[in-house]
């Protein structure tokens, strides 16, 4: 609470915070804070922090004593770092939930956050001592809450003072709000319950006030939090076309968050989220494929890699006056970063990787379904990127019409993915000038992903065969020019080649593969 | 030594209880004898391999399903629950649409209450037979597109569909009330011998063979004809 208005109510705050957190056997989390500004709703949660508001506080302990106030309200609010929502991933799944019964977001936010409550009150009532009941008894209520209040009534066994909404509350009161394990399904059949009332709260115009006990919204989340809970969400999914329904609607609470300035998670200040290239990113995560590294030194030499904004305080010499329109500015002013050459040598490294996926017709649209492909490039490129190498990417349907991507070396994620996920779903040639590109004199390692329904088959076959870089060659179903294919790269030490038939192939097979084949190899 | 659980010393050992808990509870063990019961009703009736809609088949199903149900403690929130888990396939083993319907309309007829409501817009299955012989005194509204037979044998019972039916809607229905307030399917009232059916909207096609009772399209009589001459 350093740096900050001292509150007249601060020394009763410290006090009750002290008895909540040795209740919720104390949980991490920052000190409390009351705000005077606040007074649309009882408190807020952001980065971790919870702050009261004084307005509410004072409106209700006209009825109870203060001290009880704040100890619901923290209650209340460590309730949802402890049991519910508990993590980001659970936030989103519920969400998504609500969302298939009521198709609205606001009012699929709006039951998310109706059932976080109760199933976080009612895990504080039944396990904790806790004046909840006492300061929800003396609420001003809307409809909802209201009908939220009865069901408190009939569940708790608490008389809170609310009159009808009988039928709703008997409902709502089946629920088994307190098991997790079926969260998905009870936040199902708790939106249909309360459809009604969200229905009429959005003729009446109300549906957008925020609810009184305050927003459940991502803000509370860290970045690092969003990560993982994105990379579970993308797993439990499984599916591209629902991942980037839920991640649509919350684009923009999840750049509110601060997740969208986080260049590394594939979102830059300003650019839309790219759900579908964010969906093979986060799945990837889940696969980390091991690298064996191969025998690589450092040169000793520096030598120009990439380019960064220059700022005050940074050498001069370093600056590239071709891309920095002759300026010497922060913010236009472009300098050289410069990295350490390698050579091949006793110590080991990781190679970098020519990615070449296809996405010719034949292939599966990665934007509406899952695609193998897509996910075995994404998790391949994952690997090398953890490894510190760098990936170049090569997606290409019929190149020779114009049909292709190329993506110079880079570690930039987004970019990389963006690459691997695009569709362009023609004719299946490619043009091995574009592979010769993107050749180095360290020989990186090349990864092709493909169904191998290739017109050109021969000119690839002919490359890889004259190729003294490792190749990895996955290929997506069986066919006779898979087997072709096989039957020509069989007696090839340096190329390993994969089948993928099914979905649980990609991760298993890519990985013990890769690991078999570096093997081999060293 | 100090003790380093000294801080939690205080903490009830004891779970406390609510009310919570009895109604969770409660509602776990009357699902689970409904389940049951249809899982009995269904052993029975899959014994003959291919399960075919007659009268008497029809009949010797509902009379097997009211055994059933008679101990069994329920109400309508626990029938809506039922078609939720017939819906989601979880806890019933095998599903056969006709008996499913059959041991529905069992469980509505002899409900507490006298007026049943099941919203059904949201399922992937249709149900059908619902509301087979619902008898005088009990009102049951069905919201969402059901299935065939819908009203077949009604008893005396007002049934209200939100939605359309299938093909023969108020098959062999005796009297009672049902109002379609969309479409219905071919063979609309076949062997009816009593009772009113109104339907809002389009009739693919009504019945052959009709005994008795009066069909009615958006408030106008349109079966028997001679009536509607009269009138």
């Amino acid at each position: 609470m350093m740096g900050r208005k001292e509150n007249k109510y601060d020394p009763l705050l410290k006090e009750r915070w002290a008895k909540v957190r040795k209740k919720h056997f104390f949980p991490e989390l920052p000190d409390p804070s009351i705000s005077e500004s606040m007074d649309r709703v009882a408190l807020e949660i952001k980065s971790k922090q919870i702050t009261l508001s004084q307005s509410f506080m004072e409106e209700a302990a006209r009825h109870i004593p203060m001290e009880k106030v704040i100890e619901a309200l923290l209650d209340h609010g460590v309730a949802h770092y402890t049991f519910c929502p508990w993590d980001f991933h659970t936030h989103l799944t519920l969400y998504q939930e609500a969302k298939k019964v009521l198709k609205d977001k606001q009012m699929a936010q709006k039951s998310t956050d109706y059932f976080m409550d109760v199933v976080a009150d009612t895990h504080c009532f039944k396990e904790k001592d806790t004046p909840i009941s006492d300061l929800y008894r003396h609420m001003d209520r809307g409809i909802l809450d209201e009908a939220i209040h009865a069901l408190y009534q009939r569940i708790w066994g608490k008389d809170l003072n609310v009159k009808g909404h009988e039928e709703i509350s008997r409902r709502l009161s089946r629920i088994p709000y307190l098991d997790r394990k079926p969260w998905p399904e009870s936040i199902h059949r708790f939106s249909k319950i309360i459809q009604g009332l969200l229905e009429s709260e959005e003729k009446s115009g109300t549906l957008n006030q925020p609810n009184t006990m305050g927003q459940n919204d991502f803000g509370r989340y860290s970045c690092q939090e969003m990560d993982q809970g994105l990379k579970e969400f993308a797993m439990s999914t499984g599916d591209p076309g629902e991942f980037k329904d839920v991640v649509k609607d919350l684009e923009d609470e999840l750049k509110e968050a601060g997740y969208a300035s986080h260049g590394n998670m594939g979102l830059g200040p300003g650019s839309p989220l790219d759900a579908d290239a964010l969906f093979y990113m986060k799945l990837a995560e889940n696969y980390a494929l091991p690298i064996k590294k191969t025998p690589i030194e450092k040169s000793g030499s520096l030598y120009p890699f990439s380019h960064s904004p220059w700022e005050l305080g940074k050498p001069f010499r370093d600056i590239d006056p071709w891309t920095s329109f002759g300026k010497v500015m922060p913010g236009i002013t472009q300098i050289w970063e410069r990295r350490e050459g390698e050579t091949f040598g006793e110590e080991e490294g990781t190679p970098n990787c020519i990615v070449v996926i296809d996405s010719s017709g034949s292939m599966i649209n990665p934007r509406q379904h899952l695609s193998y492909a897509v996910l075995g490039a994404a998790c391949a490129s994952d690997a090398y990127l953890r490894n510190d190498a760098t990936v170049a990417v090569y997606n290409f349907s019929h190149a020779r019409s114009g049909d292709r991507q190329i993506l110079d070396y880079t570690r930039q994620r987004t970019k990389i993915y963006q690459t691997i996920c695009h569709y362009f779903g023609g004719g299946t040639k490619l043009d091995i000038r574009d592979i010769e590109s993107l050749q180095q004199p360290s020989r990186p390692d090349i990864f092709i992903i493909t169904d191998m329904q290739i017109t050109n088959l021969e000119d690839l076959i002919g490359y890889i065969n004259g190729l003294e870089n490792r190749v990895t060659a996955v290929h997506i179903g069986d066919n006779t020019h898979v087997r072709r294919f096989k039957r020509s790269m069989g007696i090839r030490k340096n190329i390993s080649i994969h089948s993928v038939q099914k979905k649980e192939d990609i991760p298993r097979i890519v990985l013990g593969k890769i690991r078999e084949y570096f093997r081999s190899v060293s | 030594m100090i003790n380093p659980f000294e801080d939690f010393k205080e903490y009830p050992y004891k779970k406390k209880e609510i009310p919570l808990d009895h109604i969770v509870r409660a509602k776990e063990r009357v699902m689970d004898q409904i389940v049951e019961g249809y899982v009995k009703l269904v052993e029975e009736e899959v014994k003959d391999l291919v399960w075919l809609v007659e009268n008497s088949r029809v009949f010797k199903a509902y009379s097997s399903a009211l055994r059933t149900i008679q101990q069994v403690d329920y109400d309508s929130d626990d029938i809506e629950e039922l078609c939720l888990e017939i819906d989601k396939g979880g806890r019933i083993p095998y599903l056969i649409s006709g008996p499913a319907g059959i041991y529905l309309s069992a469980l509505c007829n002899n409900a507490k209450e006298e007026r049943i409501h099941l919203r059904l817009h949201e399922f992937k299955r249709t149900f059908h037979f619902l509301g087979y012989r619902l008898p005088e005194g009990k009102t049951l509204v069905l919201e969402g597109d059901v299935g065939d037979f819908i009203g077949a044998g009604l008893s005396g019972g007002k049934l209200i569909v939100k939605g359309s039916t299938g093909n023969w809607a108020g098959a062999g229905m005796m009297n009672g009330e049902l109002f379609i307030n969309e479409h219905t399917g071919q063979n609309t009232g076949g062997w009816m011998s009593g009772g009113e059916i109104h339907i809002d909207g389009r009739i693919r096609g009504i019945a052959k063979t009709i005994l008795g009772g009066r069909i009615y399209q958006r408030g106008k009589l349109i079966l028997p004809h001679d009536m509607t001459a009269r009138e």
